[in-house]
């Protein structure tokens, strides 16, 4: 599992095509977040961004090897244990830049609620932020497993399919993801920090749910 | 029979209400074997290798037994961010290698299939016959279990063409199982073990075994001892022997095998001693071969 993880990470890395998520993430908390704002509130905004992009990075994994290219690595051990190692490349992908943006917006913010009345510290903010990221980072890999190849092969289908799934996760009442954002945001109303460890947990669950049933279907779809 | 790997009444069909490729096929694949699968265009050979490599999942039937497997593609795309070496090193890491055993292997292979020049310029720039080399390539470094050829010989040079029918003689010589498919009938003639047809979604194994053409062979003059028999690693190697004189053998083999049944000879206990080998005469002599021109009729 080690080789093929290295194996995607380098192709993934080489690839170059994690750049355009990237760069419309750096834009979007370009445009979204300044310093001085209330961190909570840029937190909130930071984890929401993220799920989508880690649903285009698990786009590009799961479609970045050639299906030849791709049989050769999946013979040698196995196409589910192939497919997962591509979708757990996104995922580390998705969380290191999740943790990056974290860490900056964190540092750059105001330690105050909205109306900047409440000191709201930093590190305990920062410490919210963490889990709420990395819940919108498995929600989306999560979305991103479930709308592309095996599930949905042809790009006309994936593509629609796999924004509406992320859009829905960020916004419908009940997702994990909008728990853990919507929790950020009303914190920095009342200035009281909640550690979102409960949509975390329901995250996990979802993804690693997401993955086993797109790993299980990869060898059972047609190439 | 310990089977590396089989398939049990086995059916594949794409899709949920899609017309059936392949149904009730039954096939044992021992170590060690060597088997040919056979048929027309569109048939469902390429269904069926998939089966083996267990890149698909049968819709109906068992598929037993999990071999260390390798499997080379028809058309192997070069649109991949690395270079050969680079490339060959990852995947001999996924076949269970060290990263430096690795790397020293791929070297080895890109240097026997004649790739060793281009070993370190990107796969993008690599021409159709390379890139093919370099999935050839891929298939070897693990020394896998079973080998799953489709077509693998497409696009190659001829010395690399004979080389992988080489190499496809020392894996089988290693005890490791290997399944091909190609288009041309000398491909490794005379030496398959069996010989399978894809015939209306099912499979037919191919009786008239004497009939299949031959290819090219190599005639080895040999020493050993009187009336015996060839040890048995050399009988595996599909050679026949004519004892011309008491001790005093003439060998054909198939020109895939030569160097497995030479190993062979001169392994064997009390050894052999070789003394000639004519390569097949439609082949052009390279200039350190120390064969002499081959006699006419030398070919049986």
């Amino acid at each position: 599992m080690t080789a093929l993880l290295r194996y995607q990470l380098d192709l993934l890395v080489r690839s170059q095509r994690w750049l355009p998520p990237v760069i419309l993430y750096a834009a979007y908390l370009g445009i979204g977040v300044q310093s001085g704002q209330p961190v909570l509130d840029s937190l909130g905004f930071t984890a929401g961004g993220l799920l989508p992009v880690a649903a285009w990075l698990v786009r590009i994994c799961v479609t970045g090897e050639p299906d030849a290219a791709r049989a050769c690595a999946a013979a040698a051990r196995g196409p589910a244990r192939a497919h997962l190692a591509a979708l757990l490349t996104a995922l580390l992908a998705a969380a290191a830049l999740g943790v990056v943006a974290t860490s900056v917006v964190t540092l750059i913010s105001a330690p105050a609620d909205n109306g900047h009345q409440i000191r709201v510290p930093l590190l305990k903010a920062g410490a919210a932020g963490l889990p709420a990221t990395l819940a919108c980072a498995l929600i989306g890999a999560a979305v991103g497993a479930l709308t592309n190849r095996p599930v949905l092969r042809s790009t006309g289908r994936a593509v629609p399919a796999m924004l509406l799934g992320a859009l829905l996760s960020v916004v419908l009442t009940g997702s994990p993801a909008q728990a853990a954002v919507s929790g950020l945001v009303t914190g920095s109303r009342t200035g009281r920090i909640t550690v979102p460890l409960l949509p975390l947990a329901a995250a996990l669950v979802l993804a690693a749910a997401a993955f086993a049933t797109a790993a299980r279907l990869s060898s059972r779809r047609s190439p | 029979m310990h089977c590396a790997l089989r398939l049990s009444a086995v059916g594949r069909r794409y899709g949920i209400r899609g017309p059936w490729v392949l149904r009730g096929v039954d096939l044992a694949v021992a170590p060690g074997t060597l088997i040919r699968i056979e048929g027309a265009n569109g048939t469902g050979k390429s269904t069926l290798l998939r089966l083996l490599a267990r890149l698909d999942a049968p819709t109906e039937g068992r598929v037993t037994g999990r071999p260390r497997t390798a499997y080379v593609p028809e058309r192997f795309p070069a649109a991949l961010p690395f270079t050969p070496l680079g490339y060959l090193t990852h995947l001999g890491t996924v076949h269970g290698l060290s990263r430096a055993t690795a790397r020293r292997t791929a070297g080895t292979w890109l240097e026997r299939f004649g790739a060793g020049g281009y070993a370190d310029t990107p796969m993008a720039r690599l021409s159709k016959g390379s890139s093919q080399k370099v999935a050839v390539a891929q298939s070897l470094l693990g020394e896998p279990e079973l080998l799953v050829l489709d077509e693998a010989w497409t696009g190659l040079d001829a010395a690399a063409r004979a080389e992988l029918e080489r190499a496809v003689a020392e894996r089988t010589a290693a005890g490791g199982a290997v399944v091909f498919v190609d288009h041309d009938p000398a491909r490794l003639a005379g030496t398959p073990d069996a010989t399978y047809t894809v015939l209306d979604g099912g499979l037919k194994p191919r009786t008239d075994g004497g009939s299949s053409p031959a290819g090219p062979l190599t005639l080895i003059v040999a020493r050993g001892p009187a009336g015996g028999a060839l040890p048995p690693d050399a009988a595996r190697t599909g050679a026949t022997a004519l004892e011309t004189a008491p001790g005093g053998y003439r060998l054909t083999v198939p020109a895939s095998h030569s160097d497995i049944l030479l190993r062979a000879l001169l392994t064997a206990r009390p050894p052999w001693h070789v003394v000639r080998v004519t390569p097949p005469p439609d082949r052009t002599p390279a200039p350190d071969d120390l064969a002499p021109p081959p006699e006419p009729g030398s070919r049986p």
